[in-house]
């Protein structure tokens, strides 16, 4: 069997990358951010991650409901794990909670008597960014609402790529009345006012992440068609497709096992770019109210809340803030590749 | 009577259902052959067997010290599109204004709901219920001096009808409603409607108002040469300067003919009031600050708790008002859809209304600002049926009841299943203000096993897709009405239909036989027990979960507005309306107190801080 080797044009490119040490260091954040946010139910919850009740354990975080009657409380709805946890502190015995670090979900509303939300951030209850008008823990609702935005972007960006990139290189590859037809339908496509769509489509349809993904690809997938059609009348000029041809390749093995791959740098250099696209453009659909449903923990509605309570500065304060934080690390990343995978550091033009 | 014009459309829904009765009635007066299709002359004399009521004993409810002079400053956010009465464009925010400058012959009293005079003096009725005589104060005269005359009034009735106002609405409604007016001399008359109504209904429905005959021309081009006319008026205030785009204001008439009825006597006390265009309403609460503008309303939460605070309230310079009143008030629910399997059990509906915890949501997000409405219709008086009380949110009654019905397992994730299938319902709704209290009622309710799966649409779609019974619930509210109206949502008649306003596709025998009666009874004492036995009987079906209810208005004025001792009516939105000819003009401007005001805030002297809390007119829950 053949170990697996990379090629040492990808392991300079990686080190190239490594030495960009803002855009190196944004990219370990950021993934990190992301596995805390896959596993978020374990950081950010309501539910306990262990419960010792009685000798036996309870691993709540991704089970079934475990009502209130299992730990002897009197109620058949999910367990208050908070409250549980200070019966249990309190009783000094052996059964015990332990809760995550951030003991709140993004849909529970801490409401108490007399205390009108929005509460300021506070230590004591555990809400470290206060809570939003309803009552709703605002870090929980950033960890799960840039979850669910990390997720969109992805899918879009998978849309987008695999329609954008098929359509351009096609239209590079085969030219003449086909690329000065598709050019002109896009042209047409691209001035379809796509928020008026939006407006119309989500007044008649309940948005869920599928339904906006598809909107949004609908209208998205034509950015990518120029650069591969460039890139494609460029790479089939080149030698290797003339081997390949000579080789008797067919045009469908020729464009995906050959211009495609050769195609990779440029692709990947516009990747953090389309993420942070994508993140921007679902929060301002939110913003607008044109995009998930409530109570879905979202970015934009937090930006929509916290520009009309500025009387409550935390909540705007913690999702700007959060915004700006993600999109210069994806921005840093994005350099970092670009320079990364610049011909210029590798090639020289003969 | 604003709140005529202001649900006329929801009135036209009901009065479609009259139309068995407005076929006699019309015969008769086909075959009256003298008559035109709009009015007639009468050869005969009035009917002496008619019984005169002029209403001269109802309390006064004006400040017998007010004083006239001042000015009153107040804002619109856009400026009117057309001065005209109607016609198109003239529906805007503005209409409120121009309408109150036209009067009728009878409005009610605010406190009493009995008819009290205005344009005129005495008024009877037929015994068919379906006429209403009127003699009218001889006093009265437009603002040019013209005296006012019965012509004027078949002219109003000409007019509607007229296809050169392009108003179709108003062509069918006073077609459909409004069968002639007959003349007996200048100052006699009697109004003759299509369809029988209670008499106290009877001002209402066919009290319709004066139009200066003298001033128009109704000619084709009616729309386009009253754009900015400003025609006479017989109120107490006519528009004097209109500077397009910027202001408009209006001055009192000199020596106004209604100067001394019982009635109008210490009101409308200011000379001029002066309405600029602020578009936004931030900037104008900037310029009530500044004391540019008189009053301010601070009927939202965030005005009243979070944005009228600071100087000029802790010095006493502002005053505030928090006044409840007895309006007839929207009602306003979840409607359960009844032809979704999951509601055709009544233990169901019953056991979730009592998984509704809308007290939490008032408590929290609403800030005990709002409360808890109890029955189909609060604030019409004795037609309200205040012994019923909405279900409590009670997770053991919720579970007995869903026991019965047998939603009694729950799922792995908490929600109750029956059959293999889950206690999940989607909630409709069209406001998207209504998230924050939707989503506090969703994790309550996950409480008693119920998932509520929230559906935000645009309003009017929401709207339609109620009305095409798509919701599995139905958040939403019908505006306050004249009397309370059952038969749109909840007769059988409706039922399980689209294009219908009964939401809840409610199709009950018993309820039927309530509206029906409802519907046809004139006497108001038995109507009104029918009322409360359909409130009663919808109760019982359970077939909508009450919500929310605001019984009040709240303000901030300069403390150089003074304000009778009762303050206000019982059914005013306002303390400083300048113009509602029964409940507004009853401030007057102190220009003492405004000197002494402007010199304290100078000097920064300080006087007593005032928020008034007056619930002398607040219905007990």
């Amino acid at each position: 069997m053949r170990s697996f080797k990379l090629n040492p044009l990808t392991v300079k490119k990686i080190n190239r990358f490594k030495s960009i040490k803002r855009g190196y260091y944004s990219f370990i954040i950021f993934s990190l951010s992301l596995f805390f946010a896959m596993f978020a139910e374990f950081f950010v919850n309501s539910k306990a991650i262990l419960v010792k009740y009685e000798g036996n354990y309870h691993f709540p975080t991704y089970s079934d409901v475990i009502s209130g009657e299992t730990f002897g409380l009197d109620y058949k709805y999910e367990t208050n794990y908070r409250e549980l946890n200070k019966q249990f502190e309190s009783e000094e015995s052996d059964n015990f909670v332990i809760m995550p670090v951030f003991p709140y979900n993004p849909l529970e509303n801490d409401l108490q008597e007399g205390i009108y939300p929005p509460t300021a951030p506070n230590m004591d209850n555990q809400h470290f960014l206060g809570t939003d008008t309803t009552g709703r823990d605002i870090l929980a609702r950033l960890v799960y609402g840039y979850r669910i935005a990390i997720v969109f972007s992805l899918g879009l960006l998978l849309i987008n790529y695999v329609i954008g990139i098929t359509i351009g290189c096609l239209m590079g590859f085969y030219g003449g009345w086909f690329d000065i037809i598709v050019q002109r339908i896009i042209e047409i496509w691209s001035n379809i006012p796509f928020l008026y769509v939006v407006i119309i489509v989500s007044s008649i349809v309940v948005p869920s992440l599928g339904v906006l993904m598809g909107i949004m690809a609908f209208f998205g997938w034509m950015g990518m068609t120029w650069y591969m059609r460039t890139k494609t009348y460029k790479e089939k000029e080149r030698e290797y497709v003339l081997a390949a041809r000579a080789l008797g390749a067919k045009d469908r093995k020729i464009i995906f096992s050959h211009i495609i791959p050769n195609s990779i740098s440029l692709i990947v250099t516009f990747i953090p770019f389309s993420i942070a696209g994508g993140m921007t453009s679902l929060t301002s659909l939110d913003y607008l109210g044109f995009g998930l449903l409530p109570p879905t923990p979202s970015w934009g509605e937090l930006l929509s809340q916290g520009t009309s309570r500025l009387d409550a500065p935390w909540i705007g304060i913690s999702v700007v803030f959060a915004m700006i934080l993600i999109l210069t690390m994806i921005t840093f990343i994005g350099e970092a590749i670009r320079e990364a995978f610049d011909p210029k550091k590798h090639t020289t033009y003969q | 009577m604003n709140l005529r014009f202001t649900f006329l459309a929801l009135i036209l829904i009901f009065s479609f259902s009259c139309n068995k009765e407005t076929k006699k009635v019309e015969k008769v007066s086909q075959a009256d052959d003298s008559s035109s299709e709009l009015y007639q002359i009468s050869k005969t004399p009035l009917p002496s067997n008619l019984n005169w009521e002029s209403n001269l004993t109802d309390p006064i409810y004006s400040s017998p010290n007010a004083v006239k002079g001042g000015s009153y400053n107040s804002f619109i956010d856009s400026f009117p599109l057309t001065l005209r009465v109607v016609g198109p464009d003239s529906n805007g925010g503005f209409a409120g204004v121009i309408r109150a400058l036209q009067l009728s012959p009878t409005d009610y009293h605010p406190n009493t709901r009995k008819p009290i005079p205005i344009l005129a003096t005495e008024w009877a009725h037929s015994k068919d219920l379906t006429t209403i005589y009127y003699k009218l104060n001889k006093k009265a005269k437009w603002s040019d001096g013209k005296p006012l005359r019965v012509d004027d009034f078949i002219f109003a009735l000409e007019m509607y009808k007229s296809k050169h106002i392009v108003a179709p609405w108003y062509n069918e409604y006073y077609t459909k409603n409004f069968a002639k007016i007959i003349k007996y001399d200048e100052h006699t008359m009697a109004v003759v409607g299509k369809n029988p109504k209670s008499s106290e209904d009877l001002h209402y429905y066919y009290g319709l108002g004066a139009f200066p005959k003298h001033f128009y021309n109704l000619s084709k081009n009616f729309v386009k040469d009253y754009n900015w006319k400003i025609p006479p008026t017989l109120a107490p205030y006519q528009i004097d300067v209109v500077k397009k785009g910027k202001y408009l204001t209006l001055k009192r008439v000199k020596n106004w003919w209604g100067e001394n009825e019982r009635f109008f006597k210490n009101r409308f006390n200011v000379d001029k009031i002066k309405y600029t265009v602020i578009r936004d309403q931030n900037v104008a609460f900037e310029h009530f600050k500044k004391g540019e503008l008189e009053s301010f309303g601070l009927t939202l939460p965030d005005f009243w708790h979070n944005k009228a605070k600071g100087k000029i309230f802790d010095s006493g310079y502002v005053h505030k008002l928090w006044f409840y009143t007895k309006s007839p008030q929207p009602e306003m629910g979840m409607w359960m859809n009844l032809d979704r399997e999951i509601f055709k059990d009544i233990n169901t509906r019953k056991g979730f209304s009592h998984a509704m915890n809308v007290d939490k949501v008032l408590k929290t997000v609403l800030r005990n600002d709002y409360e808890r409405q109890h029955n189909a219709a609060t604030g019409y008086g004795k037609y309200s049926n205040e012994s019923i009380k909405a279900r409590k949110f009670d997770l053991k009654k919720a579970g007995s009841y869903l026991k019965k019905a047998g939603w009694e397992k729950r799922g792995a994730d908490g929600i109750r299943v029956k059959n293999g299938k889950r206690f999940s319902v989607k909630v409709l709704y069209g406001a998207k203000h209504h998230n924050d209290r939707l989503v506090v009622l969703k994790e309550e309710a996950k409480k008693a096993g119920i998932e509520l799966e929230l559906k935000l649409m645009d309003g009017s779609t929401a709207f339609k897709a109620m009305q095409e019974k798509q919701h599995d619930v139905a958040h939403s509210g019908w505006g306050a009405m004249w009397k309370p109206q059952y038969w749109g949502q909840y007769h059988s008649a409706n039922a399980s239909k689209p294009q219908t306003n009964n939401f809840s596709n409610t199709n009950d025998k018993e309820l039927d036989k309530y509206i029906d009666g409802y519907r046809l009874e004139f006497d108001s004492k038995k109507k009104a027990k029918l009322s409360r036995q359909i409130q009663q009987r919808i109760h019982d079906l359970s077939v909508v979960v009450p919500t929310y209810l605001i019984p009040y208005f709240r303000q901030a004025y300069w403390r150089w507005i003074r304000l009778p001792k009762d303050i206000a009516t019982e059914v005013s939105d306002s303390a400083t309306d300048p113009l509602g000819l029964t409940t507004g003009g009853l401030f007057w401007v102190d220009k003492k107190l405004k000197s002494e005001t402007k010199e304290a805030m100078k000097n920064k002297v300080r006087f007593k801080p005032e928020t008034i809390i007056e619930k002398k007119y607040k219905t007990k829950s």
